[in-house]
C-alpha cells in the first residue's frame, strides 16, 4: 500500500475538515464554507498538529486565513510539502 | 463529605445542581445531570443522573414502554465530560458546542427509577478543544458509552483569523 505524502496529508486534513473538494482548495479561505468557522478552524489545526506531529504558536494559527497560506506556514515547522 | 471554596481543588467535593449550573450553561429541560460528585479538573468528572416517570420525555417516548431516549443519554454523557474542564476558573459558565462524536454505542434500556452514573474522561484539552470518552451505567451495568470532542466557542474566537 502506497503511502500519502505530506502534500496530500495536508490536502485531505482541508477536505476531511471543511467537507471540500481537491479541486475546490487552492483558492479556499476562511469563512468561504459554513464548516470553516473558528470551531472548524481549530479542527483543522489540531488535525495538522496530529497528523504532521507539530504544535503551532497562536500567531501562526491567527495568520491561517487561507489554503495556501496554511502551506507556507506549515513549511516553517519542517515539514515538507 | 468536605467542601472546598477553592474550585480548582475538588477533592471529595460535591457538585449540587446550583454549582453544576454555575459551571455550565444547560438548563431544563436540557439538564441531564444532577450531580457531580467526584471531579479531578482536566482529567476526569463522575456523574449521576436519577430518572422519575415526571420527566418530560417519557409520555412521549413512549406511553406504553417508558424509557431514555438516546439523544438524551448522550446529553448525560456529555453534559458530565464538560464537567471536566468547565469546573476550572477560567472556563466556569462558557458555553460550548458540539465538534464530533464517535462510537456512541448504547447496551441497555434506561427506565424510569434508574439511576445513571456516568464517567468521563478528558484525554486531551487544548486551545477550546476538548476530547475524550465517557462510558454510564445502571447498577454496574453499561448502559452507554460514546467519544467526544467538543469546543468552547468563546476560547476559539481569541484564535480565529482576523
Amino acid at each position: 500500500m502506497s503511502q500519502k505524502t505530506n502534500s496530500q496529508k495536508y490536502d485531505a486534513v482541508f477536505m476531511e475538515t471543511f467537507m471540500v473538494e481537491a479541486s475546490e482548495l487552492s483558492n479556499l479561505k476562511y469563512q468561504d464554507v459554513i464548516a470553516w468557522d473558528s470551531v472548524g478552524h481549530m479542527s483543522m489545526v489540531a488535525e495538522l498538529e496530529d497528523v504532521f506531529d507539530i504544535e503551532m504558536d497562536i500567531d501562526d494559527i491567527i495568520d491561517m486565513t487561507d489554503y495556501k497560506k496554511g502551506k507556507e506556514i506549515i513549511l516553517k515547522y519542517g515539514v515538507s510539502l | 463529605m468536605k467542601s472546598t471554596n477553592n474550585h480548582d481543588n475538588f477533592y471529595g467535593h460535591v457538585f449540587d445542581i446550583v454549582e453544576i449550573q454555575e459551571c455550565q450553561r444547560n438548563r431544563y429541560p436540557m439538564l441531564f445531570i444532577d450531580e457531580i460528585d467526584q471531579v479531578v479538573p482536566g482529567v476526569s468528572a463522575r456523574g449521576k443522573k436519577c430518572f422519575s416517570f415526571n420527566e418530560w420525555f417519557f409520555p412521549a417516548h413512549y406511553d406504553d414502554d417508558p424509557n431514555v431516549p438516546g439523544f438524551i443519554q448522550v446529553e448525560c454523557l456529555v453534559q458530565t465530560f464538560i464537567m471536566t474542564f468547565l469546573c476550572m476558573n477560567e472556563y466556569r459558565g462558557k458555553k460550548t458546542s458540539f465538534v464530533k462524536m464517535n462510537n456512541v454505542t448504547y447496551r441497555r434500556k434506561i427506565i424510569p427509577g434508574n439511576v445513571l452514573e456516568i464517567n468521563a474522561t478528558l484525554n486531551r484539552f487544548k486551545r477550546g478543544i476538548a476530547s475524550g470518552s465517557v462510558v454510564s451505567n445502571v447498577g454496574g451495568d453499561i448502559a452507554c458509552s460514546a467519544e467526544f470532542v467538543v469546543a468552547i466557542p468563546d476560547v476559539l474566537d481569541t484564535f480565529k483569523p482576523k
